[in-house]
This record gives structure tokens, C-alpha cells and sequence, in this order.
């Protein structure tokens, strides 16, 4: 079949004649086989058709000569070209015997025969480009035929348009239909590629590229951490789009972005809890920086390796703070002229008419806790 | 005072990440039991009894709190500690309505997931600051709901799960809101209570918004 010119759509059941449990020659028994029928529907469908002008009797001996017989691979060639013949003459009579005319009933034989030529010149063994002449030769004449037949009668008008759309269709349907679906995976499969090399260079870039760096410093346990925290963070961001911090974020955003740089630059861990938002405007601005400057202190002093913040937002009040477990300090000892603390955080907070409490001791670790109501 | 051994069945369909968890684990816990799908571990659990189940919220055949609700209402001695990397809340919320005792991120320390699992097997609440954030976020007061008990928090248990978001322990929770470990424990245990039996709407509305990560 796929040697010819056109593909029947669907790939049909492959059907031979039986011996077990026939009657006469085994078609029905072999076509009620292969669609996994009854075979006694089968019958009744032949007996019944052989009502329409004997269109049963005529179907049933063109199947027999086009039906390969038990443990025969395919009919001889006359054989094939008799049972083609059979059946469209089958049709023809099928067709007139459902009350159409013969104006109507010869034009679509003749096409249906062109039809049949063109798809199954293959099958049949005949040449092929003889039987694609002989089948445009046949449609052709079908349409002439219909066309002068139907010139007086209202029918004429509306059903020759129809014909040749219809014959068009018959012969044109197949190849179109699989014209279609090679474009359509044609261009799935290109999508499927774009994707992959999508992926494979997204990967590259990051992972591969981290692991390689992680090979050429395995004993380096900050970096290597560091590289790790900092791939995993890609990776969120880009599993998970929609939580990615905007530039001109939110509050809430903004301190995950500071925490996300302090961590890369001092290779520390920062978990960030964040409950509620607040927008970014001038004043919690600020309270972003203190909340930098409160992470850089814990990153550079505390000597701990994990920091926790926890970001607060309800209407009307923003609270966050700052957690570390480290060396910790005596507050009261510090010596004036260190801004860090006084002029970063507490200033700051201040200025904006916040609050910054710092409560800290030498091994207790630091707690900052910003507040801006 | 001897710390008892505990029996633990990790459920997690990375080998590698059960490996690395058991070789951190303190001698005080032993591994007795490992399933990496939800329909190894069933019947695992069953057979094993164990006094901890560490859960996987993801598995490859369903989420852990498959696991929960099939081995449950068999061996309801079995306590379940949640574990992930990175979950919608959704899943969480889960896992931690069919039963969980707590939820830990897998970042967590050995020395950590070992006092986890041994708070657990004593039936206490485990929350991870990024649970407790959670909680605060997903009861946040606002609208008046009709079964205000379990609908709302108490303003000890928000201050309680606020230090939880904020890193402390509980013994340093304890000691900054003068109160006994024991207390702070119950206020948790309370809250998990509350999670798993309100019925607030913005629960499930509110994680399915929202992704833990």
C-alpha cells in the first residue's frame, strides 16, 4: 500500500478468506474474523444488500476474487483487477438500488473506479503511471457524464458542484490528510528539539558548570557550599517562575534579594521565613538596608554558618529579624566609633521613625529585630 | 538519663538522600526499615512497627500522606515526621492534615533531624521556621469565622510560632517567654491540633496560592 501514491488514513485489518466454519467460500466468515464481528451480521449484511439490485450477490463474488485464500499470500493480478471491477460495479448497483438515477448513479461509479485506480494502483500491480492516466481518464469522463446528464434538470445547478467536490475530495482527501499530520509532527518534533536544547544549555550553564567547579575544590567545604546554595537558588527560581523576585518587587522580595547576596558574598547560609507583604517605598527601603547591614555583621562576626531571618508584614506594621547563633557580643562594650551598629541599623531605623533593638551577649548569638509601624 | 533508641523507616525515593540521613543520624536513632515508593512502604511500616516514619512529601506513586492514610488506622502508634526539599504548600498542608507530627526541610542538620525524630516518637509537634511562617501566614486574623476555637490562634501560640520563624528553639523559646519547655511543647502541639482539624477555608486556599519553597 504505502507504494502508491496515496495512503489509505487508517491502516486497515488484513483480511482473508477461511476455511474453518465457511459456507461457500469463507468472505464472511473471514470478514466477520478480521472485525471481530458475528458472523451471522455479516450475512445478514450481504443477504440484505443483495435486495439492492443484487448489489450483495456481486460484492460478495468481488470479495472472493480480492480476498487472498488461506495460506495465500495475495490473488494473481487478474484476479485482483476482476474483484476491483466487481465491487465497484457492486456499488453502482447498491447506489441505484437506494433510488438514485442512473445520471447520478454512472458518474460516481466511473469515479469511484478512478478513485479506486489511483489509491490502489499498487495493490492491484498495475503500472503506475498508466493507472494514474486511466483514473483521471475515468474521473473525467464521470464528470462529463454527470454534467450532461443532469444539464436540463434542477439537479444539474446544485449537485454538479457537489460531484466534483466530492471527487476531488476522494482523490485528493488521503494525500492531504497526510500531508497535514507529517506537518504537524514535523513541527512538534522541531518543538521537542528547541526545548531539549533549551534545557541542555540551561543545564550546562549552571549545573555541569557548578559541579565542575565543585570537582576542581573539593576540599574547600565553604566554597563548596556556597556553590551548592547558590546553584540551588538558580534552580528555584527557575523551577518555580513564579515566586522569582522582581527588581521592582515587593518589601518582602527585596530582603529576599539582600539575603540571596549576602549569602553568596560571605558563603553563608540565610533562611528566610516571610509572612505577609508590604510594597517597597522610601521608608522600607531602609529597612531593607539595616536588615543588610544586620546580615552582613552576623555573616562577618558571628562565625556561625546559618543565619535566620524572619520577615513579618501585617497592615499597618513591618517586623523583621535577625537571627545568628554565633560568638555574639556585649553590646554595652563596643566602642563608640563603630558605626556598624549605631549608624547602619539603629540610625537608620530611627530616621524612618522605626525602632532597632539588638540584644546580644558574648556565646548567646545576636537577635535584631527591626520594627517600622 | 539513657536516651531510649528509636526505630525509624525512612520513606524517600532518592537513594542518595537516604544514605547521607542515615549515615548522619545520631546512635541514639536506628534505621531499621527503608521504602523509596509509597507501595514499599505500606506494607514496610506494617510489618516493622517502627516508632518514627521519616516521609518524603513527594513520592513517585503519590504523596506521603498516602502513606499516612493507609497505615494509620492499622498502627496508630506510628509517628510520622515530614521531610522535603522544596513543596508546594499545598503539600504540606497534606501530609500534615492526614496526621503528620511535624515538618522538617531536608536541608536540616543531622544533629537536628536526630532531636526531630526523637521530639516525634514522643508525640510532640516538630515545626520547621518555614512551617511555622506557614501557620502564621495561613491563620492570619482577618474575617470572622464561624468556629472561631479552631479557626484562630491564641495570642501565646502566635508569639510562640513567631520566635519558631525566627530560628529560636524551644528551650530558648521557653526561656525568653518565661515559660517551661514543657508549656511551649503543648502551645505547639496546640497549633498542630488546629491545623489539622480547621476547617478555615483560606487554609486550602491560601497553600494553593502560595508555593514553600
Amino acid at each position: 500500500m504505502s507504494a502508491g501514491p496515496f495512503w489509505l488514513p487508517v491502516a486497515l485489518p488484513r483480511i482473508t478468506r477461511v476455511e474453518r466454519g465457511r459456507v461457500l467460500a469463507g468472505v464472511c466468515s473471514g470478514i466477520a474474523e478480521a472485525l471481530a464481528m458475528d458472523v451471522t451480521l455479516v450475512r445478514l449484511t450481504f443477504a440484505l444488500l443483495a435486495f439492492a439490485s443484487g448489489a450483495g450477490i456481486v460484492v460478495y463474488l468481488g470479495a472472493w476474487a480480492l480476498l487472498p485464500a488461506p495460506g495465500e499470500a495475495q490473488p494473481p493480478r487478474r484476479r485482483r483487477i476482476a474483484g476491483t471491477v466487481l465491487l465497484v460495479w457492486s456499488v453502482i448497483l447498491a447506489l441505484r438500488g437506494l433510488g438514485l438515477s442512473d445520471s447520478l448513479v454512472w458518474p460516481l461509479g466511473l469515479i469511484g473506479a478512478g478513485a479506486a485506480l489511483a489509491t490502489g494502483s499498487a495493490t492491484l500491480g498495475l503500472d503506475r503511471k498508466r493507472a494514474r492516466v486511466t483514473a483521471i481518464v475515468l474521473t473525467a469522463a464521470g464528470i462529463f457524464i454527470f454534467v450532461g446528464g443532469n444539464r436540463h434538470g434542477s439537479a444539474t445547478t446544485t449537485l454538479a458542484p457537489g460531484a466534483v467536490a466530492a471527487a476531488l475530495v476522494l482523490l485528493l482527501g488521503p494525500w492531504a490528510w497526510r500531508l497535514g499530520r507529517e506537518r504537524d509532527a514535523e513541527r512538534a518534533e522541531r518543538i521537542r528539539t528547541q526545548e531539549r536544547a533549551d534545557f541542555a544549555a540551561r543545564v550546562h550553564d549552571s549545573v555541569l558548570q557548578t559541579l565542575a567547579l565543585i570537582q576542581r575544590r573539593p576540599d574547600d567545604a565553604r566554597r563548596v557550599a556556597t556553590l551548592a546554595r547558590r546553584q540551588e537558588r538558580e534552580l528555584r527560581t527557575w523551577l518555580y517562575p513564579d515566586r522569582e523576585p522582581a527588581a521592582d518587587g515587593t518589601l518582602a522580595d527585596a530582603v529576599e534579594t539582600a539575603a540571596a547576596e549576602i549569602e553568596e558574598l560571605h558563603g553563608i547560609r540565610i533562611d528566610v521565613v516571610r509572612t505577609g507583604d508590604a510594597p517597597l517605598d522610601d521608608r522600607t527601603a531602609v529597612l531593607v538596608l539595616a536588615a543588610r547591614e544586620a546580615m552582613t555583621n552576623a555573616a562577618k562576626h558571628s562565625g556561625a554558618d546559618e543565619i535566620s531571618v524572619f520577615f513579618d508584614a501585617a497592615p499597618g506594621r513591618v517586623a523583621l529579624y535577625v537571627r545568628d547563633r554565633g560568638a555574639g557580643f556585649d553590646p554595652g562594650a563596643v566602642a563608640a566609633d563603630r558605626k556598624g551598629i549605631s549608624e547602619s541599623i539603629r540610625g537608620r531605623m530611627e530616621r524612618v521613625g522605626g525602632t532597632a533593638t539588638i540584644v546580644s551577649a558574648p556565646g548567646e548569638g545576636t537577635d535584631v529585630e527591626l520594627e517600622l509601624s | 538519663m539513657s536516651v531510649p533508641l528509636r526505630r525509624v523507616v525512612l520513606v524517600d525515593d532518592h537513594d542518595l538522600f537516604r544514605a547521607g540521613v542515615r549515615s548522619e543520624l545520631g546512635p541514639t536513632v536506628e534505621v531499621v526499615g527503608e521504602a523509596a515508593s509509597v507501595l514499599e512502604a505500606v506494607p514496610l511500616i506494617k510489618e516493622l512497627d517502627p516508632d518514627v516514619v521519616l516521609l518524603d512529601v513527594h513520592l513517585p506513586d503519590g504523596g506521603g500522606h498516602a502513606v499516612i492514610a493507609q497505615v494509620a488506622p492499622e498502627r496508630p502508634g506510628v509517628r510520622f515526621l515530614a521531610l522535603s526539599v522544596s513543596d508546594a504548600a499545598e503539600d504540606v498542608i497534606d501530609v500534615i492534615r492526614a496526621g503528620a507530627r511535624g515538618y522538617v526541610t531536608k536541608t536540616i542538620s543531622g544533629a537536628e533531624l536526630t532531636e526531630a525524630i526523637h521530639r516525634t516518637a514522643d508525640g510532640d509537634a516538630v515545626f520547621s521556621p518555614r512551617l511555622a511562617g506557614f501557620v502564621l501566614d495561613a491563620f492570619r486574623t482577618g474575617d470572622a469565622v464561624a468556629d472561631a476555637e479552631l479557626d484562630q490562634l491564641t495570642a501565646r501560640e502566635r508569639e510562640v510560632l513567631q520566635l519558631i520563624a525566627r530560628g529560636y528553639k524551644y528551650k530558648e523559646i521557653a526561656a525568653r517567654l518565661h515559660l517551661s519547655p514543657r508549656t511551649v511543647e503543648s502551645h505547639v502541639s496546640a497549633v498542630l491540633r488546629k491545623l489539622q482539624l480547621s476547617s478555615r477555608h483560606e487554609l486550602t486556599r491560601w497553600a494553593a496560592e502560595r508555593r514553600l519553597i
